[in-house]
């Protein structure tokens, strides 16, 4: 038996994509496996771990749990898009400068969770940036210089806007 | 005079960091191989039964199925286990544990691979299985391996325990238990493979140990050593149960049937079904001191639960047997830990490999003893805690970088100042305060067995050098740190090393990435190649700078005297001047360290070579209503003997303290129960405290630059100091882990907590 696909266009890292795809896939497979962005990540499939989440019209989903046919319409981010032509994005910086990242896997995650608060909100408290990660999993780190690297990134965000 | 680095102690940029933060880097998922094949294991159903039959013929009806194996596809021996070989890949006869695998579909899709797997028909004569370790000890109880359930046990004897405890002040003796416990590194397990243009197969796997895999891989298919090549695929974390073979053996098994590509990714549920687990401990300890509170006798008769295969069971007692009195001088010791088979998923390698189960206990046991004695915690443990001079369990004298007493005394002002000023501090009426402290020491590297690792470091006629190292980087950071040491003895920047890593192909086996032994064996190892191709170099620059050779250093990419350094040669012409004459620029290195294996009737000998030590103090608020545990800080003091990546090191210890919450609070597996991260709860940002990372460098003599190892020792004196700080909130002592919610406020009703404070 044949499954339906469903035609989707949608917005992703700027570029927009059109393609057939079957009715039942999520946007996590649309992603990884249609599109060949694998910097997102699979690690349990049902929302629990954050791994997979990606940023959709601004906000921060899980990738797994949504359906591929919802992303019709949309503009997407994931970690591939976060840098840009005249370099990496100052998350992406700051998570380097800053030891946050060691195995690496949920840091797609984490940064996309990041962005979107960053987007929202021009100087998130401790608390919004904890509540930010809070669905994001890391087994390496403790979290600690996560949170750092973000507060560092806002910090100095906020020093380039005042100087 | 101090000695002055250039490179290590400094936190320099990670390796694949940038690849990292842009998404580029390719996890063992997401290598796509051309038309590559989808594999799925069909698992027992049955905790313990006979197989009578395997019907795959249905299996190999579903649209999409290639081939289907089952043991009887295995060419060489269906027998794995790094320590013990007990565990075939894919069941013959019987089933021991739900994990077991009976047979391996092969499809074009996940979804044929999922539908093939159940429809393979296997019918069982089921067995009377057992779970509980004391129960499969007993006379007459199932036996889960022809040879008996007791796989090993590891007594460490010294003194006599009975006439201290005759002579004893105070005497005190309790039972503890710890939980099954799930790795849950955020990857999953996965890989995929080929057969390259030569035959031979390769598989990129996400592993802590490429060359232990590919011994397995060859025995499995009794194939030549040249056949397989194992390449560690880059790695989302380990902790231990990356280090068996997980999908490997399946890999090779279908590469060399099918000689096209293949791919397996276990789902989240299939890694918590099949893969190993912390073992859970049953501790029976009794305790002595005199009236000054000074540890005189320790007994303990401790039993851990393997489940269906040994995996590291054997290792996990012995160390767990060692561990025993933590890090105190005990003149009387008698201690017995038996590691038993059961009908459970099986148990393996966790970071702290039985040490964090031991640590529970004797920090315990060291706050019921203050108590008894009025004495104060962290003044009990400075009267007992090792010293470099004295003599641990197994008569080994500790000589030199015993960190334990400073690292009690870098928490000491934290201690101070929170019982001042925070314990009493106003606080909602139902909820109280208390502060725990807990300590911990931990061998580096593999209990008295030998456990070397070695390494290759080249150098270019160009001068361009590439080290080549086994040696997997889970994440930990061990390429950057081998690169930094590397840098350091040639004079150069860690960023001019090539690091080639964890590749069978072309690297040489730097055993396992566990027992927090990289950066001490495997940074010892490649500071002896780098040594060895310095030698030659400063040999070289002798003839060419008419200098004595011992008035020679290396700096920034050149050799250069010591007294006068404008006088120097480059480091790449002296390379092209030994290429030319025909000299060697490729050095192997080697570190073994020195250990004398233990007796097996008294434990004597040397286990390790050096002991990482800690302290941890944890300010905990407990609702006594609602159970509720909120760990507010933990002060973690750490002896690391040399620091050469700080960065690196504060990580490891803020991860540590993190996993260390889930073992305290949380985190329990509960075979045939928990089946996927909705099950099991593992700790979010919300539930993780203010770390505060304080680095002790106690030199180890021994060690790359000092350095030891901090991987696990992070994780190991969490749970008790908060165990120790509930029980100073509550006045009551919880001695099974986890600490969950029914336990606490079980806890507090029984201390009277129930009711409003006048």
């Amino acid at each position: 038996m044949d499954k339906e696909s469903v035609r989707i266009e949608f917005t992703v890292n700027n570029k927009e994509v059109a393609l057939d795809i079957p009715a039942d896939a999520t946007a996590l497979h649309v992603l990884r496996e249609m599109l060949s962005l694998t910097g997102t990540k699979e690690g349990c499939g049902i929302g629990e771990c954050g791994a997979c989440t990606i940023v959709v019209d601004g906000k921060a989903v899980n990738s797994c749990l949504m359906l591929g046919a919802q992303l019709d319409g949309r503009m997407v981010t994931t970690v591939e898009g976060l840098a840009t032509e005249s370099g990496l994005h100052p998350l992406q910086e700051k998570f380097m400068e800053g030891h946050a990242v060691q195995c690496g896997f949920c840091t797609p995650g984490l940064l996309m969770s990041s962005h979107a608060l960053l987007e929202e909100k021009e100087n998130p408290t401790r608390a919004e940036i904890e509540k930010a990660i809070a669905g994001n999993i890391c087994r390496c780190t403790g979290y600690q210089q996560v949170i750092t690297s973000i507060e560092t990134a806002v910090s100095e965000r906020l020093d380039g806007e005042n100087r | 005079m101090e000695q002055q680095f250039r490179v290590v102690g400094n936190s320099v940029p990670r390796s694949c960091s940038k690849a990292k933060v842009t998404g580029e880097i390719k996890f063992a998922a997401d290598i796509k191989l051309d038309n590559s094949l989808v594999l799925k294991t069909k698992r027992s159903d049955q905790p313990h039964a006979l197989i009578r039959s395997i019907n795959v013929e249905k299996a190999l009806a579903v649209e999409g199925v290639r081939s289907v194996f089952t043991a009887r596809d295995i060419p060489g021996k269906n027998l794995l286990g790094i320590i013990n070989k007990d565990q075939p890949l894919l069941a013959e006869d019987r089933v021991r544990s739900l994990a077991d695998a009976v047979a391996l579909v092969v499809a074009d899709t996940e979804e044929a691979a999922e539908r093939g797997a159940a429809a393979v028909e296997v019918e069982y004569q089921e067995l009377e299985a057992v779970f509980d370790p004391v129960e499969a000890l007993k006379e007459g109880a199932v036996q889960v391996h022809e040879k008996g359930n007791l796989l090993s046990c590891r007594k460490v004897v010294k003194g006599d325990v009975e006439a201290a405890f005759t002579s004893a002040y105070s005497v005190i003796e309790k039972e503890y238990t710890t939980s099954s416990i799930e790795h849950n590194y955020i990857e999953p397990d996965a890989g995929a493979g080929y057969v390259d243009e030569n035959g031979c197969l390769v598989i990129y796997a996400s592993t802590q140990n490429p060359h232990y895999d590919h011994k397995e891989v060859v025995g499995l298919l009794g194939v030549a050593d040249d056949e397989v090549r194992i390449i560690q695929a880059t790695t989302g974390g380990g902790f231990g149960s990356k280090l068996d073979l997980n999908v490997q053996g399946f890999i090779g098994l279908a590469l060399y049937h099918l000689k096209c590509p293949v791919r397996y990714v276990y789902s989240r549920e299939e890694a918590y079904l099949a893969t190993a687990k912390r073992h859970p401990f049953v501790i029976r300890v009794k305790t002595a001191t005199d009236k000054d509170g000074r540890f005189i006798a320790l007994q303990m008769r401790a039993v851990c639960n393997t489940g269906a295969y040994g995996s590291y069971g054997m290792a996990v007692a012995s160390r767990s047997a060692v561990h025993a009195t933590g890090p105190y001088a005990i003149e009387n010791v008698d201690v017995d830990v038996k590691c038993v088979y059961t009908n459970q998923t099986f148990c393996g390698a966790m970071r702290g490999f039985g040490a964090p189960q031991m640590a529970l206990a004797h920090e315990s046991q060291m706050d019921l003893h203050a108590q008894a004695l009025g004495l104060d915690p962290l003044a009990i443990r400075r009267i007992n805690g090792l010293r470099a001079g004295q003599t641990s369990a197994t008569g080994q004298l500790l000589t030199a970088s015993v960190g334990f007493q400073d690292c009690l005394d870098a928490v000491a002002p934290y201690y101070e100042d929170a019982k001042e000023n925070w314990l009493s501090a106003p606080t909602d009426p139902f909820k109280r305060r208390g502060i725990g402290i807990g300590g911990m020491w931990y061998g580096i590297g593999n209990t008295g067995v030998q456990n070397p690792s070695t390494a290759r470091v080249e150098m270019s006629p160009e001068g361009k050098v590439t080290v080549f190292t086994g040696c997997a980087d889970i994440g930990q950071g061990s390429t950057t740190i081998l690169a930094q040491i590397t840098a350091e003895v040639l004079g150069l920047g860690h960023d001019d090393i090539t690091m080639v890593v964890g590749d069978t192909g072309c690297t040489t086996n730097a055993g396992a990435t566990s027992a927090s032994r990289q950066t001490y064996i495997s940074g010892n190892a490649v500071k002896d190649g780098a040594e060895k191709l310095a030698n030659v170099l400063l040999t070289e620059a002798v003839d060419r700078l008419r200098a004595p050779k011992n008035s020679l250093h290396f700096v920034d990419g050149h050799v250069a005297v010591s007294i006068a350094p404008e006088i120097r040669v480059s480091v790449a012409k002296l390379a092209k001047r030994i290429h030319d004459k025909g000299g060697t620029l490729s050095w192997q290195g080697f570190f073994d360290p020195e250990t004398v294996p233990l007796d097996p009737e008294t434990g004597e000998g040397v286990p390790y070579a050096t002991y990482a030590y800690a302290c941890h103090m944890a300010q905990v608020e407990v609702d006594v209503l609602t159970g509720e545990v909120d760990v507010k800080r933990i002060v973690a003091a750490h002896d690391v003997g040399h620091a050469l990546h700080p960065g690196n090191v504060v990580g490891q210890i803020c991860g540590g303290v993190a996993m260390g919450v889930g073992f305290a609070l949380m985190e329990e597996f509960e075979p045939g129960k928990t089946e996927s991260m909705k099950d099991y709860h593992v700790p979010t940002v919300s539930d993780v405290p203010e770390v505060v990372p304080i680095i002790i460098e106690s030199p180890e003599p021994s060690g790359p630059f000092g350095a030891k190892g901090v991987g696990e020792p992070a994780l190991i004196p969490t749970a008790p100091a908060i165990i120790n700080g509930i029980s100073s909130a509550l006045n009551k002592r919880i001695y099974d882990l986890p600490a969950n919610l029914e336990r606490v406020i079980e806890a507090s009703i029984q201390a009277g907590h129930f009711r409003v404070q006048e």
